[in-house]
């Protein structure tokens, strides 16, 4: 996991809009969730963006097995 | 993917028109045999709808390139309409350039021919010296533009990028990912892509498009251009403009610690907030480093105690890790490691050496993305237009060869960004004053439709994170694409264009983020072909090209820049532009 953990959401949107790669979608409360992990490339900003602080992000990532020819 | 089949249609359309069971079966009656991963649709293609708006300038691309282009088409008097596959301010390399160069000739060390002439000296002659003074001479009135908007006053962007755009009600639309061009009667007529949030296609029916699309690779582990995949490039390809500099690549280094860490492999670079850079003339980020990794392995050092591999690439005298000002501490911050577009020095932030600083540094980083603006869309002029009427690119969508096939001076990359940004759509709108909207004919529109939603519409194939992983084991170890030889370029290349002809009009996708990832793939696939096609028409080494089977540089023979287009058969056709000229 590259994104650890999202905790005290309060549902702005702005670290949706802020990943560059798509990870983070919000639930239909609008909390933010870590909906595609493996595409994350660990660079912060949905951190950075937060104005909450509510993202905790650590530096190793492991990526899904992917079935084999497919 | 436009490999023509018999009957003049490409696979994909074919497999798209068809639906991929059709397409399966026929393979596998015909002896070829694949794995099927049934495709658990999340969404029906069928309820997916069609937007169409008309604009004069479109401009593809939200960051620095994007952001100049979207606010001086608008002072030219265009109508704009901006879309950003991301956010404004918030994807591409923009939000980690933390440096800007800017030349203020009351101030300069150097006057401007002199500086000029030992860009081109760095160089070795690979630079487009028109490029390289636009942007030194341009550089000092965007800075204080973005002074204005605020951008040097903190580390996120999107605030300073998003106030002159509000200030000119600027439509932008986000989170949309651009695949296909549109040319109609030889001349450019928009553009069209989805939405990755709702299920709308959007047809942008323009008279001009200025891509801002920026670099890209092969969505390296430990480098921010992971929703980079030069889609730019491979849809101006499709639809018949000329690509350049594939061969060159950026050096940058990684980390051997947390290696899929960006943020940390630049030692909380991120987090500072921008600043300027003035002249400062080097031979950076070429291959030396990967060489002496490639012959000694791992982990290299970068700074003090380095002792490189014998041999390797030439770099010219009073340049490089051996120039008069001596090696370069790893705490500086305007090593070789710097971010893209260069650290600033004297950022505000913490001291980090950046990928390839650290103590525990490894090779290449930036896997198969070139030297800043040394590759893209060939420029016919110093206006940054293509050969295709109506179409400019700017930034690193454009092949301008600004700073040559070498980094030859820091936070030129941020700056001449935002210069070509500017003078691009400035031509575009002079542009737009001449000429009609295109019509775009309903077919095309239904065309364009079924190729972007094929690989939802396929019910089995290959998941583009499969045929990514493995073009990655393809073009990513160093013996391909940073230090190359025939027989493996050769051999990469056959692998590729097993990708391009099977895997490609294969791809699946389950969802909207899947459908992204799927066109992502495409276009990566068909850098790849480029980048391994250059590489091996290029006979001679030189800045960030290395062959180790013709190490020396060939002044007789490759005084030329390499550009790649489609032939009518549908194969890449590469030739030789001089150096120093344009198209003809």
């Amino acid at each position: 996991m590259s994104i650890k953990s999202i905790y005290g959401c309060m549902g702005c949107g702005t670290c949706v809009r802020a990943c560059p790669t798509d990870v983070i979608r919000q639930r239909k409360d609008g909390k933010a969730y870590i909906a595609y992990p493996a595409d994350c490339q660990i660079c912060h900003l949905c951190r950075m963006y937060c104005p909450v602080d509510a993202i905790t992000i650590t530096p190793e990532k492991s990526i899904p097995v992917v079935v084999s020819w497919g | 993917m436009r490999e023509k089949s018999s009957k003049g249609m490409s696979r994909r359309q074919f497999l798209g028109l068809t639906g991929g069971v059709i397409g399966a079966a026929a393979l596998a009656s015909a002896g070829i045999r694949f794995n099927l991963v049934r495709n658990e649709r999340e969404i029906s293609p069928d309820k997916i709808e069609l937007k169409d708006q008309e604009t004069d300038i479109l401009v593809i691309g939200g960051g620095m390139a994007g952001l100049f282009a979207a606010v001086k088409g608008h002072d030219a008097g265009a109508k704009v309409t901006m879309v950003v596959k991301g956010s404004l301010g918030t994807s591409g390399q923009t939000p980690f350039a933390k440096g800007i160069f800017t030349y203020d000739p009351l101030t300069a060390e150097m006057g401007l021919e002199e500086y000029l002439e030992k860009i081109s000296a760095s160089a070795l002659n690979t630079n487009n010296r028109t490029f390289t003074r636009q942007m030194t001479v341009n550089s000092q009135a965007r800075v204080d533009e973005l002074k204005e908007w605020g951008f040097f006053d903190s580390p996120l962007c999107h605030k300073a990028f998003s106030k002159p755009v509000a200030e000119r009600n600027i439509s932008v639309v986000e989170r949309v990912m651009i695949t296909h061009l549109i040319k109609e009667e030889c001349r450019i007529a928009g553009a069209a892509g989805f939405s990755i949030d709702d299920e709308t296609i959007h047809i942008f029916n323009a008279k001009s498009v200025v891509l801002c699309t920026g670099a890209g690779g092969f969505k390296p582990n430990g480098f921010p251009i992971c929703d980079l995949t030069h889609d730019g490039s491979a849809m101006a390809y499709r639809i018949g403009a000329k690509i350049t500099g594939k061969e060159w690549n950026d050096g940058h280094g990684g980390s051997m610690d947390h290696p899929a860490a960006c943020y940390d492999n630049w030692g909380d670079m991120f987090e500072r907030t921008p600043g300027t850079n003035g002249m400062e003339i080097h031979h950076d980020l070429g291959v030396d480093a990967n060489y002496t990794a490639y012959v000694k392995g791992n982990p290299v050092s970068m700074g003090p105690g380095m002792e490189p591999a014998e041999g390797g690439p030439y770099i010219p005298e009073g340049f490089g890790m051996n120039n008069d000002k001596g090696p370069r501490p790893t705490d500086s911050d305007s090593g070789p490691g710097g971010g893209p577009g260069g650290p600033p020095p004297g950022g505000k932030g913490p001291k980090g050496g950046g990928p390839g600083m650290s103590s525990s540094a490894s090779g290449g980083a930036s896997a198969g993305m070139a030297i800043h603006k040394s590759e893209g869309i060939v420029p016919i002029n110093e206006k940054c237009e293509s050969h295709i009427p109506g179409l400019y690119a700017a930034g690193d969508a454009l092949g301008s060869y600004m700073a040559g096939a070498i980094y030859t001076q820091i936070g030129s990359s941020l700056a001449g960004s935002a210069v070509q940004g500017a003078i691009a759509s400035e031509a575009a709108a002079e542009y737009c004053s001449g000429v009609t909207l295109p019509e775009i004919p309903p077919v095309k529109i239904k065309q364009i439709r079924e190729e972007i939603l094929s690989p939802l519409n396929r019910d089995a194939g290959y998941s583009p994170a499969w045929v990514t992983q493995t073009l990655q084991g393809i073009m990513i170890p160093n013996f391909i694409l940073y230090i190359k030889k025939e027989g493996l370029l050769k051999a990469a290349l056959s692998y590729v264009e097993e990708l391009r002809d099977h895997h490609t009009p294969m791809l699946k996708a389950s969802n909207l983020h899947e459908l992204r990832l799927a066109h992502e793939t495409a276009n990566m696939i068909v850098n790849a072909e480029m980048k391994l096609k250059a590489s091996l028409m290029r006979t001679e080494s030189r800045c960030s090209h290395y062959r180790l089977d013709y190490p020396e540089m060939d002044e007789k023979n490759w005084e030329a820049w390499i550009n790649i287009s489609q032939g009518t058969d549908g194969k890449m056709v590469l030739e030789k532009q001089p150096f120093g000229t344009w198209p003809v």
